[in-house]
Protein backbone atom coordinates (compact mmCIF):
# COMPACT_ATOMS: atom_id res chain seq x y z
CA UNK A 1 0.00 0.00 0.00
CA UNK A 2 1.17 3.49 -0.80
CA UNK A 3 2.90 5.31 2.05
CA UNK A 4 0.69 8.28 1.28
CA UNK A 5 -2.51 6.70 2.60
CA UNK A 6 -4.39 7.15 5.86
CA UNK A 7 -7.27 5.12 7.25
CA UNK A 8 -10.55 6.60 8.45
CA UNK A 9 -12.08 4.35 11.08
CA UNK A 10 -15.78 5.07 11.47
CA UNK A 11 -18.30 3.87 14.06
CA UNK A 12 -19.16 0.67 12.19
CA UNK A 13 -15.53 -0.37 11.86
CA UNK A 14 -14.24 -0.56 15.42
CA UNK A 15 -12.32 -3.83 15.10
CA UNK A 16 -8.55 -4.36 15.23
CA UNK A 17 -9.31 -6.56 12.17
CA UNK A 18 -10.91 -3.65 10.31
CA UNK A 19 -10.90 -4.38 6.58
CA UNK A 20 -9.57 -0.87 5.88
CA UNK A 21 -6.76 -1.26 8.44
CA UNK A 22 -5.84 -4.63 6.99
CA UNK A 23 -5.84 -3.30 3.44
CA UNK A 24 -3.67 -0.35 4.46
CA UNK A 25 -1.05 -2.29 6.39
CA UNK A 26 0.17 -1.88 9.94
CA UNK A 27 2.25 1.27 9.52
CA UNK A 28 -0.50 3.36 7.93
CA UNK A 29 -1.75 6.18 10.17
CA UNK A 30 -5.38 5.78 11.17
CA UNK A 31 -7.88 8.07 12.85
CA UNK A 32 -11.22 7.46 14.56
CA UNK A 33 -13.37 10.57 14.72
CA UNK A 34 -16.20 10.83 17.23
CA UNK A 35 -18.80 12.70 15.19
CA UNK A 36 -20.03 15.49 17.47
CA UNK A 37 -22.65 16.64 14.95
CA UNK A 38 -24.18 13.18 14.97
CA UNK A 39 -24.08 13.00 18.78
CA UNK A 40 -25.91 16.32 18.93
CA UNK A 41 -28.43 15.77 16.11
CA UNK A 42 -29.42 12.25 17.14
CA UNK A 43 -29.11 12.90 20.88
CA UNK A 44 -26.66 10.04 21.37
CA UNK A 45 -26.34 9.36 25.10
CA UNK A 46 -23.11 9.00 27.06
CA UNK A 47 -23.22 5.21 27.36
CA UNK A 48 -22.97 4.86 23.59
CA UNK A 49 -19.97 7.19 23.46
CA UNK A 50 -18.19 5.29 26.25
CA UNK A 51 -18.81 1.97 24.48
CA UNK A 52 -17.39 3.26 21.17
CA UNK A 53 -14.45 4.84 22.94
CA UNK A 54 -13.62 1.56 24.70
CA UNK A 55 -13.74 -0.25 21.37
CA UNK A 56 -11.46 2.33 19.75
CA UNK A 57 -8.87 1.99 22.54
CA UNK A 58 -8.04 -1.51 21.25
CA UNK A 59 -7.25 -0.19 17.78
CA UNK A 60 -3.98 1.39 16.60
CA UNK A 61 -5.65 4.72 15.96
CA UNK A 62 -5.53 8.36 16.89
CA UNK A 63 -8.86 9.42 18.42
CA UNK A 64 -10.27 12.86 17.65
CA UNK A 65 -13.66 14.52 17.73
CA UNK A 66 -15.51 16.87 15.41
CA UNK A 67 -16.85 16.72 11.87
CA UNK A 68 -15.40 13.56 10.28
CA UNK A 69 -14.80 14.93 6.76
CA UNK A 70 -13.02 17.96 8.21
CA UNK A 71 -10.99 16.08 10.80
CA UNK A 72 -9.97 13.24 8.48
CA UNK A 73 -9.01 15.69 5.76
CA UNK A 74 -6.75 17.56 8.22
CA UNK A 75 -5.30 14.25 9.42
CA UNK A 76 -4.51 13.26 5.81
CA UNK A 77 -2.77 16.60 5.24
CA UNK A 78 -0.69 16.15 8.40
CA UNK A 79 0.57 12.88 6.94
CA UNK A 80 0.89 14.20 3.38
CA UNK A 81 -1.52 11.50 2.34
CA UNK A 82 -3.57 11.62 -0.82
CA UNK A 83 -5.47 8.38 -0.31
CA UNK A 84 -8.08 7.80 2.40
CA UNK A 85 -9.18 4.23 3.01
CA UNK A 86 -12.38 3.32 4.83
CA UNK A 87 -14.40 0.15 5.32
CA UNK A 88 -17.57 0.12 3.21
CA UNK A 89 -20.87 0.54 5.08
CA UNK A 90 -24.54 0.87 4.11
CA UNK A 91 -25.09 3.67 6.64
CA UNK A 92 -26.21 6.75 4.67
CA UNK A 93 -24.46 9.30 6.91
CA UNK A 94 -21.12 7.46 6.85
CA UNK A 95 -21.38 6.96 3.10
CA UNK A 96 -22.03 10.65 2.58
CA UNK A 97 -19.04 11.55 4.74
CA UNK A 98 -16.76 9.04 3.02
CA UNK A 99 -17.85 10.23 -0.39
CA UNK A 100 -17.12 13.83 0.64
CA UNK A 101 -13.60 12.65 1.49
CA UNK A 102 -13.37 10.71 -1.77
CA UNK A 103 -12.51 7.72 0.38
CA UNK A 104 -11.61 4.43 -1.22
CA UNK A 105 -14.17 1.99 0.18
CA UNK A 106 -12.80 -1.40 1.24
CA UNK A 107 -15.51 -4.07 1.13
CA UNK A 108 -15.65 -6.35 4.19
CA UNK A 109 -16.11 -10.09 3.62
CA UNK A 110 -19.82 -10.50 2.84
CA UNK A 111 -22.11 -12.70 4.94
CA UNK A 112 -23.45 -14.36 1.80
CA UNK A 113 -22.23 -14.21 -1.80
CA UNK A 114 -25.22 -14.50 -4.10
CA UNK A 115 -25.23 -14.78 -7.90
CA UNK A 116 -27.55 -11.82 -8.17
CA UNK A 117 -28.97 -9.22 -5.81
CA UNK A 118 -31.91 -10.67 -3.85
CA UNK A 119 -35.37 -9.10 -3.68
CA UNK A 120 -35.30 -7.18 -0.40
CA UNK A 121 -38.96 -6.27 -0.07
CA UNK A 122 -39.46 -8.96 2.58
CA UNK A 123 -37.03 -11.06 4.60
CA UNK A 124 -38.67 -14.29 3.36
CA UNK A 125 -37.69 -13.49 -0.24
CA UNK A 126 -34.09 -12.75 0.76
CA UNK A 127 -33.96 -15.92 2.90
CA UNK A 128 -35.08 -18.19 0.07
CA UNK A 129 -32.03 -17.09 -1.92
CA UNK A 130 -29.58 -16.70 0.96
CA UNK A 131 -30.30 -19.64 3.30
CA UNK A 132 -27.84 -22.13 1.85
CA UNK A 133 -25.04 -19.57 1.72
CA UNK A 134 -25.77 -18.39 5.25
CA UNK A 135 -24.65 -21.82 6.46
CA UNK A 136 -21.54 -21.82 4.24
CA UNK A 137 -18.24 -20.69 5.81
CA UNK A 138 -16.67 -17.57 4.31
CA UNK A 139 -13.82 -19.53 2.71
CA UNK A 140 -16.32 -21.57 0.66
CA UNK A 141 -18.63 -18.71 -0.31
CA UNK B 1 -7.48 19.55 16.47
CA UNK B 2 -5.83 17.82 19.44
CA UNK B 3 -5.82 14.06 19.85
CA UNK B 4 -8.11 12.72 22.52
CA UNK B 5 -6.55 10.71 25.36
CA UNK B 6 -5.78 7.03 25.01
CA UNK B 7 -4.37 6.34 28.45
CA UNK B 8 -6.78 5.83 31.32
CA UNK B 9 -6.17 4.59 34.85
CA UNK B 10 -9.58 2.98 35.09
CA UNK B 11 -12.99 2.80 33.48
CA UNK B 12 -14.16 5.54 35.83
CA UNK B 13 -11.34 7.73 34.53
CA UNK B 14 -12.51 7.08 30.94
CA UNK B 15 -16.12 7.81 31.87
CA UNK B 16 -15.17 11.10 33.55
CA UNK B 17 -13.15 12.08 30.48
CA UNK B 18 -16.01 11.25 28.09
CA UNK B 19 -18.41 13.23 30.27
CA UNK B 20 -16.10 16.24 30.04
CA UNK B 21 -15.40 15.89 26.29
CA UNK B 22 -18.99 15.12 25.26
CA UNK B 23 -21.19 17.17 27.59
CA UNK B 24 -24.17 17.13 25.22
CA UNK B 25 -24.27 13.34 25.31
CA UNK B 26 -24.02 13.38 29.09
CA UNK B 27 -26.92 15.85 29.12
CA UNK B 28 -29.09 13.48 27.07
CA UNK B 29 -28.41 10.81 29.69
CA UNK B 30 -25.32 9.99 31.71
CA UNK B 31 -25.85 6.35 32.57
CA UNK B 32 -23.04 4.02 31.51
CA UNK B 33 -23.64 0.41 30.54
CA UNK B 34 -21.99 -2.55 32.24
CA UNK B 35 -21.37 -3.91 28.74
CA UNK B 36 -17.71 -3.29 27.97
CA UNK B 37 -16.51 -2.20 24.57
CA UNK B 38 -13.61 -3.77 22.70
CA UNK B 39 -12.56 -6.82 20.77
CA UNK B 40 -11.33 -8.72 23.82
CA UNK B 41 -14.71 -8.48 25.46
CA UNK B 42 -16.47 -9.27 22.17
CA UNK B 43 -14.48 -12.50 21.81
CA UNK B 44 -15.35 -13.46 25.37
CA UNK B 45 -19.04 -12.88 24.67
CA UNK B 46 -18.81 -14.93 21.48
CA UNK B 47 -17.07 -17.77 23.32
CA UNK B 48 -20.00 -17.92 25.77
CA UNK B 49 -22.70 -18.22 23.08
CA UNK B 50 -24.79 -21.36 23.46
CA UNK B 51 -26.65 -21.92 20.18
CA UNK B 52 -28.82 -24.79 21.47
CA UNK B 53 -29.99 -22.83 24.51
CA UNK B 54 -30.46 -19.80 22.29
CA UNK B 55 -32.72 -21.74 19.94
CA UNK B 56 -34.85 -22.99 22.83
CA UNK B 57 -35.11 -19.96 25.08
CA UNK B 58 -34.34 -16.81 23.07
CA UNK B 59 -37.92 -15.51 23.15
CA UNK B 60 -38.03 -15.59 26.95
CA UNK B 61 -36.97 -12.33 28.60
CA UNK B 62 -34.47 -14.27 30.72
CA UNK B 63 -33.49 -16.59 27.84
CA UNK B 64 -30.00 -17.33 26.55
CA UNK B 65 -29.66 -14.40 24.17
CA UNK B 66 -26.15 -13.73 22.92
CA UNK B 67 -25.44 -10.07 23.72
CA UNK B 68 -23.48 -9.88 20.46
CA UNK B 69 -25.45 -7.04 18.89
CA UNK B 70 -23.40 -4.04 20.17
CA UNK B 71 -20.25 -5.68 18.81
CA UNK B 72 -21.89 -6.58 15.50
CA UNK B 73 -23.25 -3.08 15.03
CA UNK B 74 -19.86 -1.45 15.58
CA UNK B 75 -18.03 -3.95 13.40
CA UNK B 76 -16.04 -5.27 16.38
CA UNK B 77 -17.18 -8.67 15.14
CA UNK B 78 -18.51 -9.21 11.63
CA UNK B 79 -21.56 -11.32 10.81
CA UNK B 80 -19.36 -13.55 8.65
CA UNK B 81 -16.80 -14.21 11.38
CA UNK B 82 -19.46 -14.97 13.99
CA UNK B 83 -21.13 -17.40 11.57
CA UNK B 84 -17.78 -19.03 10.74
CA UNK B 85 -16.91 -19.40 14.41
CA UNK B 86 -20.28 -20.95 15.27
CA UNK B 87 -20.17 -23.40 12.37
CA UNK B 88 -16.69 -24.49 13.33
CA UNK B 89 -17.55 -25.07 16.98
CA UNK B 90 -21.05 -26.49 16.72
CA UNK B 91 -21.78 -27.45 13.10
CA UNK B 92 -24.81 -26.15 11.19
CA UNK B 93 -27.76 -27.88 12.86
CA UNK B 94 -27.57 -26.46 16.41
CA UNK B 95 -26.91 -23.01 14.95
CA UNK B 96 -29.86 -22.87 12.59
CA UNK B 97 -31.92 -20.38 14.62
CA UNK B 98 -28.97 -18.18 15.51
CA UNK B 99 -27.66 -18.03 11.95
CA UNK B 100 -31.18 -17.18 10.77
CA UNK B 101 -31.12 -14.21 13.17
CA UNK B 102 -27.69 -13.15 11.92
CA UNK B 103 -29.20 -13.25 8.44
CA UNK B 104 -31.88 -10.76 9.56
CA UNK B 105 -29.09 -8.31 10.33
CA UNK B 106 -27.51 -8.93 6.94
CA UNK B 107 -30.90 -8.48 5.31
CA UNK B 108 -31.51 -5.16 7.10
CA UNK B 109 -28.05 -3.92 6.10
CA UNK B 110 -28.59 -4.87 2.47
CA UNK B 111 -32.02 -3.26 2.51
CA UNK B 112 -30.56 -0.07 3.95
CA UNK B 113 -27.88 0.03 1.26
CA UNK B 114 -30.75 0.09 -1.22
CA UNK B 115 -32.97 2.48 0.72
CA UNK B 116 -30.30 5.00 1.78
CA UNK B 117 -31.49 8.20 3.46
CA UNK B 118 -35.11 7.09 3.01
CA UNK B 119 -34.67 4.70 5.93
CA UNK B 120 -36.47 7.38 7.98
CA UNK B 121 -39.48 7.42 5.61
CA UNK B 122 -42.43 5.03 5.77
CA UNK B 123 -41.64 2.25 3.30
CA UNK B 124 -45.35 1.54 2.77
CA UNK B 125 -48.73 2.67 4.11
CA UNK B 126 -49.78 1.64 7.62
CA UNK B 127 -52.04 -1.44 7.44
CA UNK B 128 -53.98 -0.37 10.52
CA UNK B 129 -56.80 1.61 8.97
CA UNK B 130 -55.14 4.84 10.16
CA UNK B 131 -53.18 7.16 7.89
CA UNK B 132 -49.65 8.27 8.77
CA UNK B 133 -51.03 11.73 9.58
CA UNK B 134 -53.24 10.22 12.31
CA UNK B 135 -50.17 9.34 14.38
CA UNK B 136 -48.57 11.79 16.82
CA UNK B 137 -45.06 13.06 16.10
CA UNK B 138 -43.67 13.24 19.60
CA UNK B 139 -42.70 10.62 22.13
CA UNK B 140 -45.09 10.94 25.10
CA UNK B 141 -43.14 12.02 28.21
CA UNK B 142 -44.71 9.34 30.42
CA UNK B 143 -43.22 6.66 28.20
CA UNK B 144 -39.80 8.28 27.95
CA UNK B 145 -39.66 8.72 31.72
CA UNK B 146 -40.99 5.24 32.48
CA UNK B 147 -44.05 6.63 34.24
CA UNK B 148 -46.99 5.11 32.39
CA UNK B 149 -47.85 3.03 35.47
CA UNK B 150 -47.78 -0.15 33.36
CA UNK B 151 -45.19 -2.45 34.94
CA UNK B 152 -43.74 -3.87 31.75
CA UNK B 153 -43.61 -0.63 29.76
CA UNK B 154 -41.96 1.31 32.57
CA UNK B 155 -39.43 -1.45 33.26
CA UNK B 156 -38.42 -1.60 29.60
CA UNK B 157 -38.11 2.19 29.33
CA UNK B 158 -35.84 2.24 32.38
CA UNK B 159 -33.77 -0.70 31.15
CA UNK B 160 -33.26 0.97 27.78
CA UNK B 161 -31.96 4.16 29.33
CA UNK B 162 -29.93 2.57 32.12
CA UNK B 163 -28.29 -0.31 30.24
CA UNK B 164 -28.36 0.59 26.55
CA UNK B 165 -29.80 -2.83 25.79
CA UNK B 166 -33.23 -4.43 25.48
CA UNK B 167 -34.22 -8.01 24.77
CA UNK B 168 -35.80 -8.29 21.31
CA UNK B 169 -39.19 -9.06 22.86
CA UNK B 170 -38.86 -5.94 24.99
CA UNK B 171 -38.06 -3.86 21.92
CA UNK B 172 -40.91 -5.22 19.83
CA UNK B 173 -43.54 -5.00 22.54
CA UNK B 174 -42.49 -1.53 23.64
CA UNK B 175 -42.47 -0.40 20.00
CA UNK B 176 -45.88 -1.94 19.43
CA UNK B 177 -47.30 -0.23 22.52
CA UNK B 178 -45.98 3.16 21.39
CA UNK B 179 -47.20 2.91 17.80
CA UNK B 180 -50.44 0.97 18.17
CA UNK B 181 -51.78 1.68 21.66
CA UNK B 182 -50.49 5.25 21.93
CA UNK B 183 -50.72 6.08 18.21
CA UNK B 184 -47.28 7.65 17.87
CA UNK B 185 -45.28 7.58 14.61
CA UNK B 186 -42.60 4.90 14.66
CA UNK B 187 -39.94 7.52 13.89
CA UNK B 188 -40.29 9.06 17.36
CA UNK B 189 -39.63 5.72 18.98
CA UNK B 190 -36.80 4.82 16.61
CA UNK B 191 -34.99 8.04 17.51
CA UNK B 192 -35.45 7.34 21.20
CA UNK B 193 -33.99 3.84 20.82
CA UNK B 194 -31.02 5.13 18.81
CA UNK B 195 -30.16 7.59 21.59
CA UNK B 196 -29.66 4.73 23.99
CA UNK B 197 -29.11 1.33 22.38
CA UNK B 198 -25.44 0.37 22.24
CA UNK B 199 -26.32 -1.59 19.11
CA UNK B 200 -28.48 1.17 17.65
CA UNK B 201 -28.15 1.33 13.90
CA UNK B 202 -30.61 2.77 11.46
CA UNK B 203 -30.82 -0.51 9.52
CA UNK B 204 -31.93 -3.01 12.17
CA UNK B 205 -33.56 -0.40 14.38
CA UNK B 206 -35.62 1.58 11.89
CA UNK B 207 -36.62 -1.34 9.72
CA UNK B 208 -37.70 -3.33 12.79
CA UNK B 209 -39.78 -0.36 13.96
CA UNK B 210 -41.33 -0.25 10.50
CA UNK B 211 -42.00 -3.97 10.69
CA UNK B 212 -43.85 -3.48 13.99
CA UNK B 213 -45.70 -0.42 12.65
CA UNK B 214 -46.76 -2.30 9.47
CA UNK B 215 -45.04 0.13 7.11
CA UNK B 216 -42.57 -2.66 6.25
CA UNK B 217 -44.79 -5.71 6.71
CA UNK B 218 -48.24 -7.06 5.83
CA UNK B 219 -49.82 -6.38 9.22
CA UNK B 220 -49.11 -4.58 12.48
CA UNK B 221 -47.37 -6.46 15.28
CA UNK B 222 -49.66 -6.68 18.31
CA UNK B 223 -49.36 -8.68 21.52
CA UNK B 224 -51.46 -9.50 24.53
CA UNK B 225 -51.26 -10.06 28.26
CA UNK B 226 -51.02 -13.83 27.98
CA UNK B 227 -48.01 -13.57 25.71
CA UNK B 228 -46.33 -11.11 28.05
CA UNK B 229 -46.88 -13.23 31.16
CA UNK B 230 -45.45 -16.22 29.27
CA UNK B 231 -42.27 -14.60 27.93
CA UNK B 232 -41.58 -12.93 31.27
CA UNK B 233 -42.26 -16.06 33.33
CA UNK B 234 -44.84 -14.11 35.29
CA UNK B 235 -42.51 -11.20 36.09
CA UNK B 236 -44.86 -8.79 34.30
CA UNK B 237 -48.64 -8.58 34.10
CA UNK B 238 -48.97 -5.60 31.77
CA UNK B 239 -51.29 -4.09 34.36
CA UNK B 240 -51.42 -0.46 35.35
CA UNK B 241 -51.30 0.52 39.04
CA UNK B 242 -55.11 0.36 39.26
CA UNK B 243 -55.12 -3.22 38.00
CA UNK B 244 -56.53 -2.36 34.57
CA UNK B 245 -54.74 -3.56 31.45
CA UNK B 246 -54.88 -2.39 27.83
CA UNK B 247 -53.55 -5.79 26.76
CA UNK B 248 -56.41 -8.11 27.69
CA UNK B 249 -58.13 -10.37 25.17
CA UNK B 250 -56.90 -12.11 22.05
CA UNK B 251 -54.91 -10.18 19.46
CA UNK B 252 -57.81 -9.94 16.94
CA UNK B 253 -60.02 -8.40 19.67
CA UNK B 254 -57.27 -5.94 20.52
CA UNK B 255 -56.99 -5.00 16.83
CA UNK B 256 -60.75 -4.32 16.83
CA UNK B 257 -60.36 -2.01 19.80
CA UNK B 258 -57.40 -0.14 18.38
CA UNK B 259 -58.22 0.29 14.70
CA UNK B 260 -61.13 1.92 12.85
Amino acid sequence: MSRSAVVWIHEEDLSPNSPALQAAGASTPAVFVIDTGWLRDERISLKRVVFMYECALELPVVIRKGDPPEVVSTFAQEHQADIILATATPDPRLRRQGDALQAEWIEPPPFVVLPKAPDLKRFSRYWRKAERKAFTPTENQ
Amino acid sequence: MPDLRRDFDSRDDLIAYCTEQFPESADVDDHVSDTLGGRHEAEAVLADVEPRAYAKTRNMLNGAVTGLSPYLHHGVLSLAEVRDDLLQRFGPQPCSKLINELAWRDYFRQAMAEIGEDVWQDREEYKTGWAAADYADELPPDIEQGETGIDFIDAMARELVETGYLHNQGRMKLASYLVHWRKVRWQAGAEWFLSHLLDGDAASNNLSWQWVASTFSHKPYLWNQGGLVFISDGRFTGNAHDGSSPFTGEVPEIAERLYP
